[in-house]
């Protein structure tokens, strides 16, 4: 039989003593909850997005770095076009 | 450069798809925490399941876009296709990482421990393996045309697996579910329904947004190289001046 413990059934039994509370935890044998399903959905959406946010800097980089190496063919052009007599 | 910086309607068109990828997104949030209920056994942590069946989805979409452009490369090399095969690769290693680290993170809870040699799981980390080697061979074994029709044959074998890891299902049992199925599924409940409809469009709207990106930069990388190499044989390089 389940003992209702809430505050509620406290107030109509008040032959209760301290000593009826639960004084100990007791595991659950051979079972496999031990994480917070709670917390792994966090981490599961965190390390997607992680995942995707880090592709995309990636790719920001890369055209970054094309971006510069066009900048310094560009100069080169230029230099080469003002040394050349017009 | 004149017009260098004028946008094309194609530019547009990938601004537009990005932009509704990010609202599909936010409303496919919305549905997931706010709207789809609770799982009655598994409980909160089946709603990886929203962002992890179309993430594998992705990934095939990735794997297969890299089997087409190493194919067509393989038939007639153009730099186009070997960009559309790295692009494609790149995409099977992202979204193949969130799978696998999202799958275990949902089996902790609901198989109790985070990896099994399961065979759609077993399949599924080779699949992404030889595409981490297809990156590999891309990054570090040269550019030259055998390098390329190399890396375009791995990436044609790599889509030998897909079906494998599709009906491992079928085929070897496991205990991975099969909650999606062509005899309508296992979702009873339309804010379900709703919710992984509207993550698998998020989520195919952003891997073409992710594609066209990346194929673009391929190819810019590809046609700069060859500018410079142009630079270097007429002494417009600074290398040549120095």
């Amino acid at each position: 039989m389940i003992q209702d413990t809430s505050s509620g059934a406290a107030t109509q039994n008040p032959q209760r003593t301290p000593d009826d509370r639960s004084t100990s935890f007791q595991a659950v044998e051979g079972g496999g909850e031990t994480r917070s399903g709670t917390a792994l959905m966090v981490e599961a959406y965190a390390v997607i997005w992680t995942i995707l946010l880090v592709y995309l800097v990636l790719l920001w980089r890369k055209q970054a770095s094309i971006n510069r190496r066009i900048d310094g063919l560009e100069a080169a052009i230029d230099r080469v076009a003002k040394k050349k007599p017009q | 450069m004149p017009g260098r910086d004028r946008q094309s309607p194609l530019d547009w068109l990938f601004y537009a798809t990005v932009a509704l990828a990010t609202g599909l997104f936010a409303w496919t949030i919305n549905v997931v925490f706010l709207q789809a209920p609770v799982e009655k056994t598994m409980g909160i942590v089946q709603k990886i399941f929203y962002f992890h069946v179309p993430s594998a989805y992705c990934m095939y979409v990735g794997a297969t876009d890299c089997f087409v452009g190493s194919a067509a490369y393989l038939i007639r090399p153009t730099p186009a296709r070997d960009a559309l095969a790295r692009a494609g690769g790149e995409l099977a290693v992202v979204f193949g990482a969130i799978v696998l680290t999202s799958g275990p993170l949902w089996a902790a809870k609901a198989w109790g421990v985070y990896w099994t040699w399961d065979p759609r799981l077993t399949t599924s980390l080779l699949s992404v393996l030889i595409y981490v080697a297809y990156l590999v061979l891309r990054a570090f074994g040269g550019d030259g045309e055998g390098e390329r029709k190399f890396a375009a044959a791995l990436g044609i074998l790599g889509a030998a697996n897909l079906p494998i890891i599709h009906y491992s299902v079928q085929k070897w049992s496991g205990q991975h579910p099969t909650v999606i199925t062509s005899k309508g599924g296992g979702l009873h409940h339309p804010a379900m329904h709703l919710a992984l409809g509207l993550s698998f469009t998020a989520f195919t709207l952003f891997a073409i947004a992710i594609l066209w990106a990346r194929v673009r930069v391929e190819l810019a990388r590809s046609r700069l190289l060859r500018a410079e190499e142009d630079a270097v044989d007429l002494g417009l390089d600074d290398r040549a001046e120095a």
